[in-house]
């Protein structure tokens, strides 16, 4: 996040859990203290949202709408607290929902390999827990191993994952450690891997790192149960510290049966590029995989976004910023996810209305909206709330919450059909890669949606054979066209599908219905012609009419959802009120998110004043003043050079804009050598080394920001400027 | 580890020494009988030379030689060296000798370890202690020896041959006991041992073990690769009781060769999970998958990765395979003509120097690269492919400032791709800026991620 001033003013609490996912840059320059700025800047969110609110609000009652405010603000953060662990709940279930089977897979598998190991054998107790090798089959020091393939080149999105498969192995009675690549790094050598293991198994932190510890608690504590052993990522951990690993347990495999779990982010080639021959001969890998980001993505969506959950959304830009950001730049669901909770406590900041939310997600009856519970004086609320622009737009003319109640209850309804038929689109396009997220995006562009009527109406005056799908390209369309491409059957399970998911919108649900009885009657028809023997000739021709009924039964369906599409999905931005429940600032949540640091570095290093805020250098002057940072002195000064700087040009024009411009400018520009100063030399040579040393911290600064690169040895005198331009 | 003979040695000795655990080449147990339990308590049951060398076929002269060395109970032992190649049976035979005539057998790494673990091995069992066998894989152990007592035995088990042990400082030298490697009859004996069908067994060898054996000796190696097979060969088999006659061999011969060349060029092979419900059907679709996938799945990634990763890695290949003179041509469209034509009209001698000098590229492997050559080919590409996508994709979805988008956080994906092992990142200061990099892609890999962005990367990559 950006040290603007703006995010300054948050409240505590709010920037507390902001906070919590957000990398500040270290500043290089001070703030300045934020009353001030707070008091001085105009553009602080606080003044802000009371000019929003009440610009006509009577000047004598403004403590009182301070303190109305502050209710207003506890309720908002109340409101954001339950929306936001209903959302993250969600997120929660819907993964473990993902991982289910496969932790089911990987658990059976374990059990199966843990009876392997068993039949070959029980070594007894001296045996067991002492380190010389048991001589058996050579096939008995392999390591079953599991390689549970990620499929994400970014693995933070897994560690909870491996957490769970941890907690779910456990819960079936193994003993579990989890690993990470940092206890495989090659300073702690295999002791911190063994140390670790020994950490998590016998819950002590001896000092000795020796394995035949980790075999007599085995033997002393329960010997029926496998030993489970996860790492995280193998990618990052050291090979040749793994592969020493690995050996050593498959010297004790007899005698701790470890069962190891390893992920792998790439692909299954990485094992083999880490490890060395004799340590991959140990493993008897087995291949799970997990998810694909893209599917737990749209499980995401369709969870927490689509279907009712919060009642939290987000807007068109919104959403098309997060999809840009998942595929182009980030690619893990922590920083989609991460996203989504900024938006939403922007969301809950800069809306008064928001702590509606908090009912609407209670599903309580809201027919009478009591406004003034949500902590605003009733009349600035009335005024805040017709005054959203979806209000104007459609223009309600009383001014009652009785009006505001049907909008409401219109919101709902609308948002269930459009739930409805986004889902019909994304169960019709699930098998041909049609993404969710991709729908979602294009189902929420209000534009588009407009386009689309009036489009779609033209066309099909002039000629209803056109479809839209050759109109425009998109998912949406994409879904629809498969729709022409089904078999009858096909079409029936889709039929069914569509039934269950329109349940609430009757409107829909009756066409679907309609259709699905004539598809019961066709069928009836072809089984009855099919039974009937009957000559070849006529066999073709029937088979002809059977294919003409399907297709005017798909053309049906076709149509079906293009009316649907048309008529019942109307994005939320597109309706009155939506403002309280959908959040549409997409530059916040971009500065937010990403920030810039770089940039952020480098536009503060030359427009500081603005967040000093001291007296000396607020006056605006471009010129250099010796009362300006340092760092800000040489960062200005080195624009003036290319790519190299020389050093001592750079030095003897930061000396002469440090040392007091009025006396000592001549004598520095002329005599730059010390030795040929008169007078006070020592206080001189004094001050010589104290500007030497402020210039030394302020280039180690810039490198430390990395704007600047240290002398090479090729070209002593010369520092490289590393980053150009904003 | 201590045996029967001498429970009373403490296992505190034993965990003092276990962290050398890790020596491995020289433990690897080889031979392929079945073990059972009766087997691993050595102790009680002595038994006699023919079982002995029953056990360890192809080893006779070498048991008998030790054998000999050992002595009679009650006598000095010399050092004994036993050295040969991995997985030859050194451990094994000295182990099951030393069994039987003596009563216990540890093993330690450091000398300061041996000796306090040999002074407390002798003050324990000082009545029934007849010998001792230190081992171990390093130079230093062998040091002790020369201050022992006689009535110590030290065997020393080593992999490497005596010559680099030779210390000429005075200490009585061991007696050297080579193991040489097995060759192809004698690991048809070891494996037709313990085969419960002989026969058929023998005509798996016939065809399997010769061209194995040109890989490898190594019975452990062998044994792994064997075992996979074998049940492969089984397969057709209804019962696996009937000897085969030659009509069945060939069959099976016919059957089996596409998996030996496979399982030649494979150490670790990966199973998927057979054991669920859904396994008929899973296993089909993944080795119809594994055919039909090149034709299909061509240019596909098994993994997710964001744009800006991907085009981060091809600018990443090309730093590291184009030389760095070249960027400006191929990246600029000025300098190319001009550059192609001289190179065509060079002298015999120059072309020499030329191919000497690619011979030596291609022996460094992918060249090293900065930090800003890296992100100055990114930045080129990263541009091209948005002027393209901007043609291509009108509107919709690319929306908002992409071009710039990409650019944001590189120095974050590039992190991530280094923990992936794609980019190697040669160590030194962050600070310094100097850090070079190097890829470690392979160009199946390249060429995949940049179909899946439809970026042409023949056309930017410089062949030699």
């Amino acid at each position: 996040m950006a040290p603007s001033p703006t995010d300054d003013s948050l409240p505590s609490t709010i920037d507390e859990a902001f906070t919590e996912n957000n990398l500040q840059p270290f500043f290089v320059l001070q703030k300045g203290s934020s009353r001030k700025s707070d008091r001085k800047s105009s553009g602080t969110g606080r003044t802000k949202r009371r000019i929003d609110l009440s610009p006509a609000s009577p000047k004598d009652s403004s403590s009182l709408e301070d303190e109305k405010e502050n209710e207003n603000m506890n309720l908002r953060m109340e409101a954001f607290e339950f929306v936001w662990s209903k959302i993250e709940s969600t997120i929660k279930d819907v993964l473990r929902d993902i991982n289910t089977n496969v932790f089911n897979e990987i658990q059976t598998w374990v059990h199966q390999s843990f009876n392997t190991i068993r039949s070959l054998g029980t070594p007894d107790f001296p045996e067991a827990t002492q380190s010389f090798p048991v001589i058996t089959d050579a096939n008995s020091k392999r390591l079953f191993t599991g390689l549970v393939l990620t499929k994400n080149m970014e693995f933070v999105d897994d560690l909870l994952t491996f957490e769970e498969l941890g907690k779910h192995l456990k819960y079936q009675g193994c003993h579990v450690a989890n690993l990470s690549s940092l206890d495989f790094t090659a300073k702690n050598g295999v002791g911190g891997c063994l140390r670790s293991l020994l950490r998590q198994f016998l819950k002590s932190t001896l000092d000795p790192a020796d394995i035949s510890i980790l075999a007599s608690w085995y033997r002393e504590e329960n010997y029926n149960n496998p030993v489970v052993v996860i790492i995280d990522d193998i990618e990052r951990c050291c090979g040749s510290v793994l592969s020493d690993f690995i050996l050593m347990l498959s010297e004790w495999a007899i005698k701790i049966p470890v069962i190891l779990i390893m992920g792998v982010a790439t692909t299954l080639d990485a094992p083999r590029n880490m490890l060395p021959s004799n340590a991959l001969r140990c493993l008897c890998p087995f291949e799970f995989t997990l998810g694909t980001p893209a599917e737990r993505m749209d499980a995401i969506v369709e969870a927490v976004l689509v279907k009712p959950c919060s009642g939290f959304n987000i807007g068109h830009k919104v959403a098309v910023f997060m999809r840009n950001y998942f595929l182009s730049q980030d690619g893990t669901l922590t920083s989609f996810i991460r996203a989504l909770k900024i938006a939403c406590t922007q969301h809950f900041y800069m809306e008064p209305l928001s702590a509606i939310l908090h009912d609407f997600v209670l599903e309580e009856d809201n027919s009478v909206l009591e406004i003034g519970q949500y902590g605003l004086s009733s009349e600035v609320m009335w005024r805040h709330v017709f005054d959203l622009p979806s209000c104007q737009r459609v223009r309600v003319n009383k001014q009652t919450s009785a009006s505001l109640a049907n909008a409401f209850s219109e919101l709902k309804r609308l948002q269930n059909q459009w739930r409805a038929v986004v889902l019909c689109l994304y169960v019709t396009g699930k098998g041909e890669k049609v993404r969710l997220l991709d729908l979602f995006c294009e189902t929420i562009d209000p534009i588009s949606q407009n386009q689309r009527e009036s489009d779609t109406y033209m066309k099909f005056e002039k000629d209803p054979v056109i479809t839209p799908s050759r109109i425009k390209g998109g998912v949406l369309w994409e879904a629809v066209r498969l729709v022409r491409d089904l078999s009858t059957s096909q079409l029936g399970e889709l039929l069914k599908i569509w039934d269950n998911l329109t349940v609430d919108v009757v409107e829909i649900n009756d066409k679907v219905k309609e259709l699905l009885s004539l598809l019961k009657v066709d069928d009836g028809k072809s089984s009855k012609k099919d039974l009937t023997v009957t000559p070849k000739r006529h066999a073709s021709r029937i088979q002809l009419n059977i294919v003409k009924d399907s297709e005017s039964l798909i053309d049906k369906a076709a149509k079906l959802i293009e009316c649907m599409v048309r008529d019942y999905m109307c994005p939320i931005e597109c309706i009155p009120f939506h403002e309280i429940f959908c959040f549409k600032d997409v530059d916040k949540l971009r500065l937010a998110l990403i920030g810039d640091p770089r940039r952020r570095i480098q536009v503060d290093l030359l427009e500081f004043q603005k967040l000093l805020c001291c007296s000396c250098c607020t006056q605006g002057s471009s010129g250099l003043l010796p009362s300006m940072h340092d760092t800000s002195i040489m960062y200005k000064l080195a624009q003036e050079h290319g790519d190299l700087i020389n050093l001592h040009d750079w030095y003897q024009s930061f000396k002469s804009i440090v040392v007091c411009p009025s006396n000592s400018k001549k004598k520095s520009r002329q005599s730059p050598l010390p030795k040929k100063r008169k007078g006070t030399k020592e206080s001189e040579n004094q001050s010589e080394a104290s500007i030497q040393a402020r210039f030394c911290r302020a280039v180690t600064e810039l490198q430390i920001t990395g704007l600047l690169r240290m002398p090479s040895k090729r070209r002593p005198d010369f520092a490289q400027r590393v980053a150009f331009g904003l | 580890m201590d045996m029967e003979g001498s429970p009373q040695v403490t296992r505190r000795t034993t965990r003092s020494c276990a962290v050398s655990s890790n020596d491995v080449e020289s433990t690897k147990p080889s031979e392929s009988y079945k073990p059972t339990l009766n087997d691993l308590a050595f102790g009680k049951q002595p038994f006699g030379l023919e079982d002995l060398l029953s056990r360890f076929p192809c080893r006779r002269t070498q048991i008998l030689e030790f054998l000999r060395l050992l002595g009679p109970l009650n006598s000095p032992l010399f050092p004994v060296l036993v050295y040969g190649g991995p997985s030859t049976g050194k451990t094994s035979v000295t182990l099951q000798d030393s069994k039987h005539s003596y009563s216990s057998v540890k093993r330690c790494e450091r000398p300061s370890d041996f000796v306090n673990y040999l002074r407390e091995a002798l003050e324990n069992v000082i009545s029934s202690l007849k010998g001792n066998s230190g081992k171990s894989n390093s130079k230093m152990s062998g040091r002790p020896d020369g201050t022992m007592m006689p009535e110590v035995g030290l065997i020393f088990i080593s992999n490497i041959s005596p010559d680099m042990y030779y210390l000429n400082i005075g200490y009585v030298e061991p007696i050297p006991l080579y193991f040489l490697n097995y060759t192809e009859d004698d690991l048809r004996h070891i494996f037709m041992v313990n085969q419960t069908n002989r026969k058929l067994y023998a005509s798996f060898l016939d065809v399997v073990l010769r061209p194995f054996c040109r890989v490898t000796r190594r019975v452990d190696e062998l044994a792994a690769a064997l075992s996979s097979l074998f049940k492969k060969y089984c397969e057709p088999l209804s019962d696996k009781e009937v000897a085969p006659n030659e009509e069945m061999k060939r069959k099976l011969f016919s059957q089996i060769r596409p998996h030996i060349s496979s399982a030649l060029n494979e150490t670790f092979q990966v199973r998927s999970q057979p054991l669920l419900g859904a396994e008929a059907n899973k296993t089909k679709k993944t080795n119809s998958s594994k055919m039909s996938g090149i034709l299909e799945d061509f240019d596909k990634i098994d993994f997710h990765m964001s744009t800006s990763a991907k085009y981060l890695l091809i600018s990443a290949f090309l730093a590291s395979r184009n030389p760095a003179t070249l960027d400006a041509s191929l990246f600029d469209s000025t300098g190319v003509s001009d550059s192609r034509k001289r190179k065509r009209k060079a002298s015999e001698k120059s072309m020499d120097q030329k191919e000497m000098a690619e011979q030596e590229l291609h022996m460094k492997g992918p060249g090293t690269f900065p930090l800003e050559r890296l992100l100055a080919i990114f930045q080129c590409i990263t541009s091209l492919a948005e002027d393209s996508l901007d043609e291509e994709e009108s509107r919709e979805l690319t929306t908002e400032g992409s071009s710039r988008g990409l650019m944001s956080d590189v120095l974050l994906q590039l992190s991530s791709l280094c923990n992936a092992n794609f980019i190697i990142k040669g160590g030194s200061c962050p600070l310094e800026g100097s850090t070079r990099y190097r890829t470690a892609v392979s160009e199946d890999l390249a060429l995949k991620v940049a179909r899946s962005l439809k970026f042409p990367l023949s056309k930017y990559l410089y062949r030699r």
